[in-house]
């Protein structure tokens, strides 16, 4: 090939290239392409976004391996927070989607049948990250990772789920709706609010089943009150309790405060205590501390005549205890100046200890109405133990 | 020229001020008010003074040599000179200087004053816990300050509860750490009532360097009394805000960590509390003591001393910071 003829090859393609670009920005600037929702892509088109989706999800989440999601009380709390959260946009079984949102476009995907199509590491990237310019949201509390895999648990296990399976996991209606019913009747203008926590928290008349979602009985209005407000301006994370605090007003947030402030306990709260030695080494370390690690005994400001803002611990589940002293130890809950008390004293206990203590405040089933009794007494501070000198 | 002159001015008026500064100070060691600092400081003006007249005696010679008269320098080059000078009189000064060393260290067992008192000191990060024993054996425990009776040994008994640290009192004697599982004692006697200042000398971790204490020399009946004093639990809170900051350090947990004798705080992680009022400092000599450094301390103690193991307690209004404050002062 002559060199002239190189040339004039080039000069062709660069101007083919000049052209089609230029060509590209008139078709844009022109505004004949049409965005509008109620029109299809072409196939091509359509096709092409898919591939982009699938490919970036699939590269994306390569690298990230599940922890194991069998846990009933996982998929229990991933499946009430469906409910709430992506129910609205992506129905649910016997829960069909609202007519606005199958306007959307792209509509919503069916989960039961789209979720097996992606594996869970897959599903957990695409909950956690959200989709851009879908509407697929990202999830509110980005650190909070544990909570995503409870709505992966739940998105594995939706494919084989009955109606009235879900809608016991969803809304927690299946196991009492009687007496469900009639307090929700009995509560008037909060009950429609306070239905919103049942689907997770205890009812008078059920106690809270799920060892993931914290009983909020025995706690005063005090610290509730506190606890929703840290959840709705942000400063406590948490994907699951963010959005719902934050959809309640002053008036509500007091109401449901109140409303859980003063619940009576329901029946027996925990299984009797039976001692063993974990629940011993609990409570050795929850009334003396480790004062050569610097552990302070709990119960100094977890009992009886500690501040108000101070949550109470007996009775509480094991697993929210863990959960919660293991977000500390990830600075994840040190925000607020409560908060911060904790920050200081959580990263001091071992892993071992964490279950120990955990296992020992669940043992302790005395989560009581503070109007029925008084508290007891707290437990006299233990004598310095003797430290090496 | 002038510029380095005047630079060079400001640096020997800096140098100056910080030598008089330190020599005056509560911590210096150039200023002894006890017997071992004394020796300390003796042996360092011995050393010192010697050690200089000895390199004016070497750089004379030499300049004789490089530059003196013939006469001289032959002199100065005779086999003899040179022994003597080269081996004869660093022999002699040498071997004098560890007889004086010897003689110095040895002595400290027989002192005067009589019977010694014992103290127990427990470096911890990042205080000093400290704990006297009274005439009836019992355990007196303090923190962060030191009283001793004038004109008697004291006999320290240092340990660790954590990692080394090293106690210093430098008006008073020498350094000698604290190692973990071992009991070093370091024994001192104070020749005059007055306050000396000391610190951690062995880096022990983050906020090593706002690890001091005050020491307290006081005449022997005074110590007697200011001892039995603090062998008494905690005075009743005396005005209804100092019982309101009571009521909100037991409800505030204080008492998981702090003791205050006579009532149920009883913790162990942190300094004891009882009479923290009548200490001269706050958190190792940090702050100085009063309502404002309490109300400082509870508040911010993470930015005042960044690291140490107390929670920041951001929990109280101004009222309830300025009740807590107000008790603590009270525990004199
Ligand atoms: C505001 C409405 C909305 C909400 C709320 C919402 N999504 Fe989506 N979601 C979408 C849209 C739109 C898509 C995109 C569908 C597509 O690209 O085909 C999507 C896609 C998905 C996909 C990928 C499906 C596929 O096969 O392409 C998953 C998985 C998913 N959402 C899970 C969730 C979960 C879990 C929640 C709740 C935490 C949730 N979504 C909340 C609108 C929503
Ligand atoms: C989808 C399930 C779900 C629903 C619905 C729900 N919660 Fe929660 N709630 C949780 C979970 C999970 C946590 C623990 C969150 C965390 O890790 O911080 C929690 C925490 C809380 C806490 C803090 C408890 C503590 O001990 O610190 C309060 C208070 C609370 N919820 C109140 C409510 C109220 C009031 C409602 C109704 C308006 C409600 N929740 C609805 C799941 C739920
Ligand atoms: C000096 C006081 C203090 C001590 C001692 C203390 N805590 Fe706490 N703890 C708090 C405060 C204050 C909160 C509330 C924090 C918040 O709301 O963010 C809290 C909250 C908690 C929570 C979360 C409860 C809930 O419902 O969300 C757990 C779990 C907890 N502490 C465990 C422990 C354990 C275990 C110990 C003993 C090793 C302990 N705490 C010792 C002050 C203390
Ligand atoms: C988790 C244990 C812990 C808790 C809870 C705690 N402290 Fe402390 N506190 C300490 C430690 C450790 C120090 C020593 C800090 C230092 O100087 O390095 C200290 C030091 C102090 C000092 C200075 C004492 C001195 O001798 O100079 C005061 C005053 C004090 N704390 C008051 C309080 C008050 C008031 C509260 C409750 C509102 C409280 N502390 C709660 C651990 C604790
Ligand atoms: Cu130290």
């Amino acid at each position: 090939m002559t060199l002239p003829a190189a040339k004039s090859i080039a000069i062709c393609v660069s101007a083919v290239v000049v052209t089609l670009g230029v060509g590209a920005m008139l078709f844009v600037w022109s505004g004949a392409y049409n965005v509008a929702a109620s029109e299809q892509h072409f196939a091509v088109t359509h096709w092409l976004l898919d591939f982009v989706k699938r490919r970036s999800v699939e590269t994306q989440s390569l690298l990230i391996s599940a922890p194991p999601l069998d846990d009933p009380d996982l998929v229990r709390l991933g499946g009430a927070h469906y409910h709430g959260g992506c129910a609205p946009c992506h129905g649910g079984p016997g829960d069909p989607r609202n007519p606005v949102v199958q306007q959307m476009y792209p509509e919503p995907a069916d989960l039961p049948i789209a979720a097996p199509s992606w594996t869970p590491g897959q599903l957990f990237w695409i909950a956690k990250n959200g989709l851009k310019f879908t509407g697929m949201p990202a999830w509110v509390a980005q650190n909070r990772d544990d909570e995503v895999w409870a709505v992966v648990a739940f998105l594995r296990a939706l494919p084989k789920m009955s109606d009235a399976e879900y809608r016991r996991l969803a809304i927690g209606e299946a196991e009492a709706p009687r007496s469900g019913m009639l307090e929700l009747a009995a509560l008037g203008s909060r009950a429609e609010i306070l239905s919103r926590c049942h689907r997770c928290h205890e009812t008078e008349s059920s106690p809270s089943a799920n060892r993931l979602v914290p009983k909020l009985v025995g706690q005063s209005q005090a610290y509730l009150e506190m606890s929703l407000r840290n959840y709705a301006n942000g400063l406590r994370s948490s994907g699951i309790m963010q959005p719902i605090a934050a959809e309640l007003d002053e008036a509500n947030l007091v109401e449901a405060a109140k409303h859980y402030a003063q619940h009576r306990s329901v029946g027996k709260m925990a299984s009797a205590p039976l001692m063993s030695e974990k629940i011993e080494r609990g409570r050795r370390i929850a009334t003396a501390g480790v004062p050569e690690k610097g552990i302070p005994p709990c119960l100094a400001c977890h009992a009886g005549k500690s501040a108000a803002t101070f949550p109470k611990l007996e009775g509480q589940h094991a697993a929210y205890i863990v959960g919660q002293l293991r977000l500390w130890r990830r600075g994840l809950r040190d925000r607020t100046v409560q908060g911060a008390i904790m920050a200081a004293i959580a990263p001091r206990l071992t892993d071992e200890q964490i279950e120990d203590l955990a296992a020992y405040f669940e043992s302790v089933a005395t989560m009581q109405v503070p109007t029925e009794a008084p508290p007891p007494p707290p437990p006299a501070p233990p004598r310095a133990p003797v430290r090496r000198r | 020229m002038t510029r380095r002159t005047t630079w060079a001015n400001r640096m020997g008026t800096v140098v100056a001020a910080l030598f008089l500064e330190a020599c005056r100070g509560v911590q210096s060691a150039l200023a002894p008010q006890g017997i071992d600092a004394e020796r300390v400081a003796g042996l360092f003006w011995v050393m010192t003074i010697g050690a200089a007249l000895i390199l004016i005696l070497v750089m004379f010679v030499t300049a004789l040599a490089l530059f003196g008269p013939e006469s001289w320098r032959r002199w100065l080059s005779r086999d003899g000179i040179i022994v003597a000078g080269g081996i004869v009189f660093p022999v002699t000064t040498l071997t004098a200087l560890l007889g004086y060393g010897f003689v110095l260290t040895s002595i400290g067992d027989s002192r005067p004053g009589g019977e010694s008192i014992k103290i127990a000191v427990v470096g911890e990060r990042w205080w000093w816990r400290v704990i006297y024993r009274d005439s009836a054996g019992r355990r007196i425990e303090s923190a962060n300050e030191l009283r001793i009776p004038v004109g008697r040994p004291v006999e320290i008994e240092l340990t660790s509860a954590d990692v080394i640290h090293s106690f210093w009192a430098p008006k008073l004697a020498g350094k000698l750490d604290m190692i973990p599982g071992r009991k070093n004692v370091l024994t001192l006697m104070a020749k005059e009532a007055g306050v000396s200042r000391g610190q951690c000398a062995e880096y022990c971790g983050g906020a090593h360097a706002l690890m001091a204490f005050y020491v307290v020399a006081l005449p022997q009946p005074e110590f007697e009394r200011w001892l039995a004093h603090e062998a008494e639990p905690a005075s009743a809170p005396p005005t209804p805000q100092a019982l309101a900051g009571m009521t909100l350090f037991a409800a505030s947990g204080c008492g998981a960590c702090h003791a205050i004798r006579g009532t149920p705080a009883a913790g162990a992680i942190g300094p004891d509390l009882t009479h923290v009022g009548g200490r001269l400092s706050l958190a190792a000599a940090t702050l100085p003591n009063d309502e404002a450094a309490f109300a400082r301390w509870i508040k911010d103690n993470q930015h005042i001393k960044p690291g140490n193991l107390m929670p920041p307690y951001g929990i109280f209004s101004d009222s309830e910071l300025a009740a807590v404050s107000n008790y603590l002062a009270s525990l004199r």
